[in-house]
C-alpha cells in the first residue's frame, strides 16, 4: 500500500485543546514500534485509508495572539488543517472564524478544513451553541465534529472524516508529496548562472 | 565443514536456544553456496595455486566482477519488454538482462527460458526493492545491490527454473581486455559477432560456477570479487526456517549436477584485480576547449569521446593494466596482495587483545547490555565485523581451526553486538550473518572518521531519543552512534517481552539492517571521488562551481538568494547524477530506488557544501552585517535575554536553568560545526528533545506548540547567539525539500519563528510587523522550495549555455553547448565552429542578441557570465548567444531560434 504524507496544522487559541486532541489521536492506539518523537507539538500518525495508507503528519501552533504572524510558515503546504474551539469560550469560537477567513485568503488552495468543538464533556457551561457551528461549518463546507479529547470522543472520527475528503491520488506519480501539489508553481525555476 | 562450524559455534554460543538457531543458518548457507567447500578440497588436491599468466588472470575473474565489467551489456534498464524477446530469443536458455519495466514501474530480470518450457520462451521476474536491498520476487533472499542479486542467480537458482547464465563471450572471457571489449560493445554486444561467435563456440551450456568457481585460496571470493565487501545476501532467519526444506533439495539436486561437471575441468578463477572505474566507452567529455563534445543531454555527451578514448587506444592512465593484480580502487588495493592467488591466505593481522576482550564481552547475553552501553560511548573503537573469510576459513580443515575459531568468536561478536560496521572495504565475503571486515579492515573506522569528518564533529552523544532517526523521514543514517542506538532501542524496546533467543534473532536482524547501510556509503564515496575527479563532467562541475563561489563571493543581492542558488545546484547535479552514464556502476544498480535520492543529497552535501562551507559562512555574515541585520539582531538578542520566561509567552512549563542553557549553546556550537543541513537539522532536534524533557519535568504532560514555541523563543533570547540566525537560514535554505514537511521541518521552522519574533523584539508592534514581513519572506521562501521539487531538466544546468547556430542558408539550429563559466567567447567559438563543422571560423562570432540589439562579442569575454549578469537583472530580458557570420547581419533569425539561454526566468525571479 501506497503511503502518502499528508501534512495537517492545528489551529485555534491557546488552550482549546488542541494537542490533547492529538495527543489523544496519536497515542489512543499507541503503536510501540514507532518510535516516540520530540514532544506533543510535531506527531505522526498513520491510518489507513480505502486502498491507500495516510500518515498524517500533525504541526501543532501556538495559538497565543503574538504568534499568529508565524501560521502561515505551519499551515503552508498543508493538505489539511483542524481548527479547534472550546466550546466553553465563546472567544475561542470567533477566533476559530478569524483562522478560517486567513486560510482562505492565504491557505492553500483545496485545504480541508476541518472544525472541532473540544471539551464536548463540559456541555454544562457549553457557551457555543452546537447548532451554530455546525451551520457556520457547512457554510463554508468545513467538516464539523464536537470532541472530546479527555474522554477520547470523536477523535478517531474527526481524522477518518479528513481522509475521507482527501482526493486519491490520480495518478501513481504524485506519490507522498501530494499535497505540495496544492501550490505547486507551473515551471521550475531558473536561476542564473553564478 | 558444517560439523566444525557447529563445534566452534558451540563454543561461541552459550546458549543453546540460540545456538541451535545460528547453525541452522549456516547450514542453510552453506547450502546456499555449495560450491564452496566442494571446491575447495577439489582445487587443493589439484594445487591450483601453480599458475600464473593468463590462466590466473583469468581466474581471477568471479561471477560478480565479471557482472560488474559488463553491466552495459546487461543491465539495460531503458530496453522495452520487445526488445528485450528480441534479444534473448536469440540466447540459449538461462541468458538474462535486467531492464526497468514501464508497465510495473520496476525492474525486472528477464530471463531466456529453455524452448517448450513455459508459454513465453522469456520469463521476466520483477526484482523487489525493498528500503535496502533488491530480491527477486517470491524469494526470500535479499542482495544489497543488483551485481550481488544476479551473481547469486548465476550459481543458485532459487525461484528461478534454473541458474542464469552469462552470454558466453562474458563467461569465457581470460583476460580483462576481453570483457572490456565486450562492455564496450554495450547493449550492441547481443547484436554483435562477439555474441553469436561465441554462441557458438563448442562449449555449450557449461555452467558458470564452474568457469568462474573459485580457486582454494580465494573460494569465499567467488561471488565476493571486487567489491569484495561484505555479505553476498541476506537471508531472513524465518525465511530460513520455513524454506530450509525447500531450499536445501533444490540446491541439492544442483549440487549434484555441479559435482559431475566438476569433474571435467578445474582451475576456478580467483578474483582479479577491479576494473577501471568507469568504463572508457562511457567516459564522459573532458570540459572544452578540447575536442568537446556538445549535446543537449549530458547523457549522450560521451558518445563523441567513445571513438576519440578508442582511437587513442584508452590512455593508459585511465586503465590499469590487466596484470597489475593490485589495480583498483585505492581503499582495497591492499587488499589484493592478500589476495594474490600464489599466497596462502593472508595472515590476518592481530586485532588488538582489547577487541577480542571486547568481543567476548558482547557474546555474553548477560553483558549485552554493558557491550552496548560501551559501544556508544565515541571512542572506543567499533567492533570489527565478521572476518569475511571465517567461515570458508574454517572449511579447509583442522589445521586452521585454531584461527578459525578465533575468527569466529569474532564472528559472533559482531553479530550478537550488532555494531557491525562498514564492510565496504573488507576482501571477502561473508554469509550475511554480519558484515565482514577483512584483514586489512581495521583502517576502516579510521577511515570513516577521516572520510567523514562530521562523523567526527558530530560525535558528541547525548540522548536525544530514538524518534529522531523516524524523524527525518525514517531515514537510517549510517553513523555507527544512530546504530548504536538502534540496536539499543531494539532490545532495550522489546526485549522484556522477547525470549532470549528471539532476542538474538533481532540482534541478527539489526546487525544486517546495519550493514546494509554501506552500499550507500560506497556510493557516496564513489560519487565524491567522482566529483573530485576534473577529467570527469561531474568532477568538472563540481570543481568549477565549487572554485566559482570561492571567487566570486559577491554576485549576489541577500544570503539567502546565495543559498538558493546553492540549494539549486545541488538539485541539479542530483538530477544530472541520475540521468548520466557517469556514475559506473550505474547509482541504479546499488542502491534501492526509494533510496537513490536521497543518497544523492547525501553526496552532495559532501562533495560541495563540505569545501564551500567557510565560504558560505563568511558570505552569509557579510551580508548580514552590510544590511545591518547583524547589529539590529544583537540589539533585540540582548533586549529579549533580558526578559523572563513569562514576559516571552511562556506559562506554567519549566524553564531550562543556566546550567542547561549552557549545555544547548554547547549543542549549538556543535551545529555550527557541520556542513550537512540534515545533521545539522538533526542536532536542533535535539535541542528541541532537552527543552521538551526538561519542561516536563517528569511532569509526563505533553505539551503543544502553545507551550513549546514560547519556551523556544526563550531559550533562543537565553543563548544569545546572533549566529543562530545564518545557521538556521542555512538549514531552511538547503535541507532537502523532501525533509521540510517532517519532524526536522517542524522544528526547523519553529526555530526560524522564534528567531524572527526575537529579530523584531523591539518594534513597537512586532506582530503586525512580523506579520507583514515574515508572512512575505515565507511565503517566498515556500514557493521556492516547493517549485524546487519539481526537478530541473539538465537544460537547465549551468554550465549549458544555448547557443544558435547559423551557417548561411542552412537557417538557424539551437545547440547546446557546455560552457564554464570561465569558458571564453573565443573557446565558445571554435566549440561552434567544431559543431558546425565551419571551415572558415575566422568569419564567425559569437553575438549577443536581445530584442532591441545585437552585440559581437569579444574573445576574451566569457558568456556564461554574460548570461548570468542578464539573469539578475530585475525585470529579465528575452535574449540568446547567436553564432554566425560576422558579415551579412541583415538576416533575421527565425523565431523559433530564439531561445533564452537556461530558459526562461520564471520562477525564482518572481521576488
Amino acid at each position: 500500500m501506497a503511503i502518502r504524507e499528508l501534512k495537517v496544522c492545528l489551529l485555534g487559541d491557546t488552550g482549546v485543546g488542541k494537542s490533547s486532541i492529538v495527543c489523544r489521536f496519536v497515542q489512543d492506539h499507541f503503536d510501540h514500534n514507532i518510535s516516540p518523537t520530540i514532544g506533543a507539538s510535531f506527531l505522526t500518525k498513520t491510518v489507513p485509508c480505502g486502498n491507500e495508507l495516510h500518515k498524517f503528519l500533525i504541526w501543532d501552533t501556538a495559538g497565543q495572539e503574538r504568534f499568529h504572524s508565524l501560521a502561515p510558515m505551519y499551515y503552508r503546504g498543508s493538505a489539511a488543517a483542524v481548527i479547534v474551539y472550546d466550546i466553553t469560550k465563546l472567544d475561542s469560537f470567533q477566533t476559530l472564524k478569524k483562522w478560517v477567513k486567513e486560510l482562505k485568503e492565504h491557505g492553500p488552495e483545496d485545504i480541508v478544513v476541518a472544525i472541532a468543538g473540544n471539551k464536548n464533556d463540559l456541555g454544562d457551561i457549553r457557551e457555543v451553541p452546537m447548532k451554530e457551528a455546525k451551520e457556520f461549518a457547512e457554510s463554508i463546507a468545513a467538516i464539523f465534529i464536537e470532541t472530546s479529547a479527555r474522554n477520547a470522543v470523536n477523535v478517531e472520527e474527526l481524522f477518518q472524516k479528513i481522509s475521507k475528503q482527501i482526493p486519491p491520488l490520480e495518478n501513481a506519480e504524485v506519490d507522498s508529496n501530494e499535497s505540495f501539489k496544492l501550490t505547486r508553481q507551473p515551471a521550475p525555476s531558473t536561476r542564473r548562472c553564478c | 565443514m558444517f560439523q566444525l562450524c557447529s563445534k566452534l559455534c558451540r563454543e561461541n554460543f552459550v546458549k543453546a536456544q540460540v545456538e541451535l538457531k545460528y547453525l541452522n543458518l549456516f547450514a542453510v548457507l552453506v547450502n546456499l553456496f555449495p560450491s564452496w567447500n566442494r571446491f575447495s578440497s577439489h582445487c587443493a588436491g589439484l594445487g591450483g595455486e601453480r599458475d600464473s599468466g593468463y590462466d590466473s588472470l583469468r581466474r581471477r575473474m568471479s561471477v560478480l566482477d565479471r557482472l560488474t565489467q559488463t553491466h552495459p551489456v546487461w543491465l539495460l534498464l531503458s530496453v522495452s519488454e520487445e526488445d528485450a524477446d528480441r534479444i534473448l530469443s536469440r540466447q540459449p536458455p538461462g541468458v538474462f538482462l535486467v531492464r526497468k519495466s514501464t508497465a510495473l514501474q520496476r525492474k525486472v530480470l528477464s530471463v531466456r527460458l529453455q524452448e517448450g518450457q513455459s508459454a513465453a520462451p522469456i520469463s521476466h521476474v520483477p526484482i523487489r526493492e525493498s528500503q535496502y536491498t533488491f530480491s527477486l520476487d517470491r524469494s526470500g533472499i535479499s542482495f544489497a545491490d543488483l551485481f550481488r542479486l544476479v551473481s547469486f542467480y548465476c550459481i543458485s537458482r532459487d525461484v528461478l527454473p534454473f541458474t542464469l547464465k552469462l552470454p558466453e563471450a562474458i563467461a569465457s572471457a581470460k583476460t580483462q581486455k576481453e570483457l572490456e571489449e565486450v562492455a564496450q560493445l554495450g547493449a550492441g554486444f547481443w547484436d554483435s559477432a562477439l555474441c553469436s561467435q561465441r554462441r557458438s563456440s563448442p562449449r555449450p551450456r557449461r555452467p558458470l560456477s564452474r568457469t568462474l568457481s573459485p580457486q582454494r585460496t580465494d573460494r569465499n571470493r567467488e561471488v565476493g570479487g571486487r567489491h569484495s565487501s561484505g555479505p553476498l545476501c541476506f537471508v531472513s532467519p524465518l525465511f530460513l526456517r520455513h524454506h530450509q526444506e525447500l531450499i536445501s533439495s533444490s540446491l541439492g539436486n544442483e549440487r549434484d549436477t555441479e559435482q559431475i561437471k566438476l569433474s571435467g575441468k578445474s582451475k576456478p578463477p580467483p578474483p582479479r584485480p577491479p576494473p577501471p572505474r568507469s568504463m572508457p566507452r562511457r567516459r564522459p567529455a573532458p570540459p572544452p576547449p578540447g575536442p568537446p563534445a556538445v549535446t543537449t543531454r549530458p547523457k549522450t555527451m560521451p558518445e563523441p569521446v567513445t571513438v576519440a578514448v578508442k582511437q587513442q587506444q584508452q590512455p593508459p592512465s585511465r586503465r590499469p593494466a590487466p596484470a597489475r593484480p593490485s589495480a583498483g580502487t585505492k581503499q582495497t588495493s591492499p587488499a589484493k596482495t592478500a589476495t594474490s592467488p600464489s599466497n596462502p591466505p593472508p595472515p590476518r593481522p592481530k586485532k588488538p587483545d582489547l577487541e577480542a576482550h571486547r568481543c567476548h564481552i558482547a557474546l555474553d547475553d548477560e553483558t549485552i547490555a554493558k557491550a552496548l552501553s560501551r559501544a556508544k560511548l565515541p571512542p572506543c573503537q567499533p567492533p570489527p565485523p565478521l572476518p569475511s573469510d571465517v567461515l570458508l576459513e574454517n572449511h579447509a580443515g583442522s589445521r586452521r581451526a585454531e584461527r578459525g575459531r578465533q575468527r569466529l568468536s569474532d564472528m559472533s561478536m559482531s553479530t550478537s553486538s550488532s555494531d557491525s560496521l562498514e564492510y565496504s572495504q573488507s576482501p571477502g565475503f561473508s554469509l550475511g550473518l554480519a558484515p565482514g571486515p577483512g584483514p586489512l579492515n581495521h583502517q576502516d573506522p579510521v577511515e570513516d572518521t577521516s572520510e567523514d569528518d562530521d562523523d567526527g564533529e558530530e560525535e558528541e552523544e547525548e540522548d536525544y531519543g530514538v524518534g529522531l532517526e523516524a524523524d527525518l523521514e525514517m531515514r537510517l543514517r549510517p553513523s555507527f552512534k544512530s546504530r548504536r542506538r538502534r540496536v539499543a532501542v531494539s532490545l532495550g524496546g522489546g526485549s522484556f517481552i522477547l525470549p532470549r533467543a528471539l532476542k538474538g534473532r533481532f540482534r541478527k536482524v539489526s546487525g544486517m539492517l546495519s550493514s546494509f547501510m554501506t552500499p550507500e556509503r560506497r556510493a557516496i564515496k564513489k560519487i565524491a571521488e567522482l566529483s573530485r575527479d576534473k577529467s570527469s563532467y561531474f568532477g568538472s562541475l563540481v570543481q568549477d562551481y565549487i572554485s566559482f563561489v570561492q571567487e566570486n563571493r559577491s554576485c549576489h543581492t541577500t544570503g539567502g538568494d546565495f543559498l538558493q542558488t546553492l540549494r539549486q545546484f545541488l538539485t541539479q547535479m542530483k538530477a544530472y547524477l541520475r540521468q548520466s552514464s557517469e556514475l559506473d556502476p550505474p547509482i541504479e544498480s546499488l542502491i534501492p530506488e526509494d533510496q537513490i535520492d536521497q543518497v544523492l543529497e547525501k553526496s552532495m552535501h559532501k562533495c560541495v557544501l563540505k569545501p564551500l562551507k567557510g565560504v558560505i559562512e563568511v558570505v552569509l555574515h557579510s551580508f548580514q552585517v552590510n544590511s545591518g541585520t547583524w547589529q539590529r539582531l544583537k540589539e533585540n538578542l540582548a533586549l529579549a535575554k533580558t526578559k523572563r520566561p513569562q514576559e516571552l509567552g511562556v506559562d506554567g512549563a519549566v524553564p531550562p536553568d543556566p546550567l542547561a542553557i549552557e549545555k544547548i549553546r554547547h549543542k549549538f556550537l556543535n551545529m555550527r560545526k557541520m556542513y550537512s543541513p540534515e545533521k545539522k537539522v538533526s542536532l536542533l532536534l535535539r535541542v528541541c528533545k532537552l527543552i521538551y524533557t526538561i519542561m516536563q519535568d517528569n511532569s509526563g504532560r505533553m505539551y503543544g506548540a502553545d507551550d513549546f514555541l514560547p519556551m523556544l523563543t526563550y531559550v533562543l533570547a537565553q543563548c544569545d547567539m546572533p549566529e543562530l540566525d545564518t545557521e538556521i537560514q542555512y538549514m531552511m535554505e538547503l535541507l532537502d525539500p523532501s525533509l521540510l514537511q517532517g519532524e526536522g521541518g517542524y522544528y526547523l521552522t519553529s526555530a526560524y519563528g522564534a528567531m524572527a519574533l526575537i529579530k523584531n523584539f523591539q518594534e513597537e508592534q512586532a506582530a503586525r510587523v512580523l506579520s507583514s514581513e515574515a508572512r512575505n519572506t515565507l511565503h517566498q521562501w515556500h514557493r521556492r522550495r516547493t517549485a524546487q521539487r519539481s526537478a530541473p531538466s539538465v537544460d537547465d544546468l549551468q554550465n549549458f549555455l544555448r547557443v544558435a547556430l547559423q551557417d548561411g542558408d542552412s537557417g538557424c539550429t539551437a545547440k547546446t553547448l557546455m560552457v564554464h563559466p570561465y569558458t571564453t567567447t573565443e573557446e565558445v567559438c571554435s566549440l561552434c565552429a567544431y559543431k558546425l563543422k565551419i571551415d572558415d571560423p575566422e568569419n564567425f562570432a559569437l553575438f549577443l542578441v536581445s530584442e532591441d540589439s545585437r552585440q559581437q562579442l569579444a574573445p576574451d569575454t566569457h558568456p556564461q557570465r554574460i548570461k548570468a549578469e542578464l539573469h539578475s537583472r530585475p525585470r529579465p530580458h528575452v535574449f540568446h548567444f547567436l553564432y554566425r557570420r560576422t558579415l551579412d547581419l541583415n538576416l533575421c533569425i527565425p523565431a523559433s531560434a530564439v531561445r533564452t539561454g537556461t530558459g526562461t526566468g520564471n520562477g525564482l525571479h518572481e521576488e
